[in-house]
């Protein structure tokens, strides 16, 4: 009984709203210096019993299964536009891509050399929105820009669909301004002005090409608080010889006289992992255009199985875009192969490796 | 969609599920018993009842890592078909750790390009297209390990020269046996057994050298060592009682970390078993135009 | 007593101070070697039980790997020998054998027997070929003296 009257206290309260908001007027007042931009939403919504009847349980299903299938009959904007009107040029940035990491295995290359790759998915990718540059307007940060004029806009790319109901009702305004359902992952890709895309076109895995070079920022895998030994790889001190209760401890951390104290930036025991990370110039093998799966090269890409993470075509100048890419981005197409492979991986279907005599 | 979404609270269902009927988990080697048991009523095709039963043994490395961190199905079942293509070009052969294999490769550094070596599968680890093979032998008095990729594209051809088991998982204590138990020849003649007949269990037990040993053999309750306390000091025996873990066998949580569920693995065979079941054909009719011999008396 | 019990159980999980992995056989400093080769010198140490010990690896890292070229002392005297099996775990593909084996050379690179009696691995081949510069030593001589490639 007790639980039941709290269930209705916190359904009343959570009800309650303030309708004055008192904006401070007087002139000592300054913006907060950390402003967020507007797609960061709380996400997660507290679920509360909603005392619904079956019926209106069925009609609420019915209208999440006619909106899931109104979304996926959705065409691609693209299909109608001319793709010639648009150029890429060296200095364009394109939209990227979000994945999910879901493994490693490995391939073998034409000359029999065994190649540890990771795979990533790209799980129903779609554009939100476009902000023009003049629109634009970012959280400030600490770093002054010199550049006057700012010439990149925002994309909004969002991944995964959920159930509208799992998510806040602010979280979902963002998508239902620009009738989309809203998405589990939401992130913004800065781009040239030409690479600009329209609301709800689809993004797929073969929005990069074989052998090309990309990016990938994730997180890290988060190790918790961790010892000097285990976050910074000291050797700690030994385990016998006369050593008491200092055996994975970091010794000495400062000297004395000038400078008697701890220098900011001495390596210390504290939180690893969970950070942002990117892993530059990483070479794509092998595409599915079935499942959107990309083979990459090595497995030094942040985060455990099942990470998020994010795409871009890579900065390194070596190793950055010659070719034009598909641009703005691929179009949607059902008669592309099955699978792309590198031109030095050897495909499972094939023969078996067989060297010639010299 | 949502294929790559884990939640912890399904895993810790599944596990209390699993408790529940542990009379019908046909996975952890404990159960061979039962399986005896279940086939017999069946009467003549005991063999293709539930491919799950024979296929784990046949096809290990098609069961993925049972770790929960590295699961993705997404993956495996990428994996899996990639296994199957390879599958389709070279014909990789039922084995056991304990037959005897001749393993030819294409090898760039080799005269010729080729190279064909013969030895018997001391190890056999990895799943999926990691999967591995150990092969041992001792040529010129020079014992010689080998370590093969089961899905390296370089492999022209995997041949069982004597398809048997022996009663131990890892026969790495040939490593300290003595040389004759581990030398095969080179030429030697493929024995292929008749059609239908269950793969014989070796009972040969072999005697190891004198110590120091690489590892100590005397805390792995082997199977197939016949001297092993000629060697021992009384310091040892104490110390093997004292490490001795009698109670993981009832241990059905560690059991359950160790194995793929029976649910998954029906999933997987039921994916694998069509094409599986055709190459197996195809292979058959290649054996039927060979002869028939019957196995040699067994070594040792 | 029953503590004394419960002690000597966890006594197999705590850490008792010891090695539990196992250990790499790295060809290091004063590592003994196998002579595989016919030579006098090598065939005389392996029959008194005094196999040779190494000295020095000659490269960056001091460990020795295939078909590196290692200073051995045997029987008071310091020779060349390049490394031709090891006992450590090997890439996929190329054979570890049981034991260290060394072919004695000279410094020019020619070997001081006339026949290997052990297999070497093919891969040999190739390393050596690379070693192998226009004036300096030529290894790939040891080559020839081989019986087996496996």
């Amino acid at each position: 009984m007790a639980t039941f009257n709290m269930k209705i206290l916190c359904t009343t309260l959570s009800k309650l709203s303030v309708n004055r908001v008192t904006i401070r007027q007087n002139a000592y007042y300054k913006p907060p210096k950390y402003r967020p931009p507007h797609w960061f939403m709380p996400k997660e919504r507290v679920m509360s019993e909603d005392m619904l009847t079956q019926e209106n349980r069925d009609f609420i299903e019915e209208i999440k299964q006619e909106k899931l299938n109104s979304q996926s009959a959705l065409e691609s904007p693209l299909a109608n536009v001319d793709q010639q009107t648009v150029k890429w040029n060296y200095y364009t940035r394109r939209v990227g891509l979000i994945a999910r990491k879901i493994g490693n295995y490995p391939l073998w290359s034409k000359d029999g050399k065994k190649f540890q790759t990771t795979l990533l998915q790209v799980v129903d990718n779609h554009v939100i929105k476009y902000i023009p540059p003049e629109e634009f307007n970012p959280m400030r940060t600490k770093k002054i820009c010199w550049k006057e004029k700012r010439t990149l806009g925002c994309l909004l790319v969002g991944s995964e669909t959920v159930d509208p109901s799992t998510v806040t009702k602010d979280y979902c305004g963002i998508f239902n301004s620009v009738g989309m359902l809203p998405k589990r992952f939401l992130f913004r890709f800065m781009v040239s002005r030409n690479a600009a895309l329209p609301t709800g076109t689809p993004l797929f895995a073969t929005h990069f090409r074989v052998g090309d070079y990309v990016d990938v920022r994730a997180k890290t895998i988060d190790r918790g608080f961790q010892g000097v030994m285990k976050r910074w790889g000291f050797s700690g001190m030994p385990a016998s010889h006369g050593v008491t209760k200092t055996h994975r401890r970091p010794g000495n951390i400062g000297a004395g006289g000038e400078k008697a104290r701890v220098w900011p930036g001495t390596k210390m025991p504290g939180h690893m992992g969970n950070r942002w990370r990117t892993l530059r110039g990483v070479k794509i093998l092998r595409i599915n255009t079935q499942h959107n799966i990309l083979w990459m090269l090595g497995v030094g890409i942040p985060g455990e199985t099942g990470a998020v993470c994010y795409l871009y075509d890579t900065v390194l100048p070596l190793k950055k875009l010659k070719v034009a890419p598909p641009f703005p981005t691929h179009p949607a197409s059902h008669d592309l192969p099955l699978e792309y492979y590198d031109e030095s991986i050897h495909p499972f279907e094939e023969q078996t490796i067989m060297f010639d005599e010299a | 969609m949502a294929l790559v979404i884990r939640k912890p609270a399904i895993d810790i269902l599944s596990a209390a599920k699993w408790m529940i009927r542990k009379d019908c988990r046909a996975l952890s080697s404990l159960v061979e018993k039962a399986e005896e048991a279940e086939k017999r009523p069946v009467g003549r095709r005991p063999r293709f009842q539930n491919p799950a039963l024979e296929y784990r043994h046949i096809f290990p490395e098609f069961l993925p890592d049972p770790n929960p961190k590295w699961r993705n199905s997404l993956r495996e079942k990428m994996e899996r078909a990639d296994m199957l293509k390879r599958r389709s070009q070279i014909d990789i052969p039922e084995f056991y750790v304990g037959s005897v294999l001749a393993v030819t490769i294409s090898d760039p550094h080799a005269q010729g390009k080729t190279n064909r070596f013969v030895g018997i599968c001391i190890e056999r680890k990895g799943c999926g297209l990691r999967a591995e093979f150990t092969l041992r032998n001792v040529v010129d008095h020079q014992g010689v390990e080998i370590r093969y990729d089961l899905y390296d594209p370089t492999i022209q051809s995997i041949q069982v020269l004597r398809l048997e088991k022996r009663l131990d998982d890892k026969l790495l204590y040939l490593r300290d046996a003595l040389p004759e138990y581990s030398t095969f020849p080179f030429d030697m003649d493929p024995e292929i057994l008749p059609e239908g007949t269950p793969v014989p269990v070796n009972p040969v037990q072999v005697k190891l050298k004198p110590r120091p040993w690489l590892e100590r053999w005397e805390r792995q309750e082997l199977k197939g060592v016949s001297n092993i306390e000629e060697h021992l000091k009384e310091k040892d025996r104490i110390r093997r009682e004292l490490r001795k873990t009698p109670w993981e066998k009832y241990d059905l949580m560690k059991e359950y970390r160790k194995t793929i569920p029976v649910e998954d693995q029906s999933e997987i065979w039921g994916e694998v078993h069509n094409q599986l079941n055709q190459l197996r054909l195809s292979r058959k009719k290649m054996f039927k135009k060979r002869p028939i011999s019957t196995p040699k008396p067994q070594l040792g | 007593m029953f503590r004394s019990v419960l002690n000597k159980f966890y006594y197999n999980n705590l850490s008792c101070g010891l090695h539990t992995t196992a250990c790499l056989n790295e060809v290091q400093l004063l590592t003994r070697l196998r002579v595989v080769d016919n030579s006098e010198i090598g065939k005389r140490a392996m029959a008194e039980g005094k196999p040779p010990k190494v000295i020095c690896v000659y490269n960056k890292k001091r460990i020795g790997y295939i078909g590196d070229r290692v200073l051995v002392a045997i029987k008071g005297q310091k020779k060349k020998g390049i490394l031709v099996g090891l006992k450590q775990i090997q890439n996929v593909k190329v054979p570890k054998f049981d034991s260290n084996n060394v072919v004695l050379i000279d410094d020019n690179g020619t070997p001081l027997g006339t026949r290997i009696h052990v297999p070497i691995p093919t891969i040999l081949r190739t390393i050596l070929k690379e070693r192998t510069h226009a004036k300096g030593a030529d290894y790939t001589k040891l080559l020839s003296i081989a019986t087996k490639f496996v």
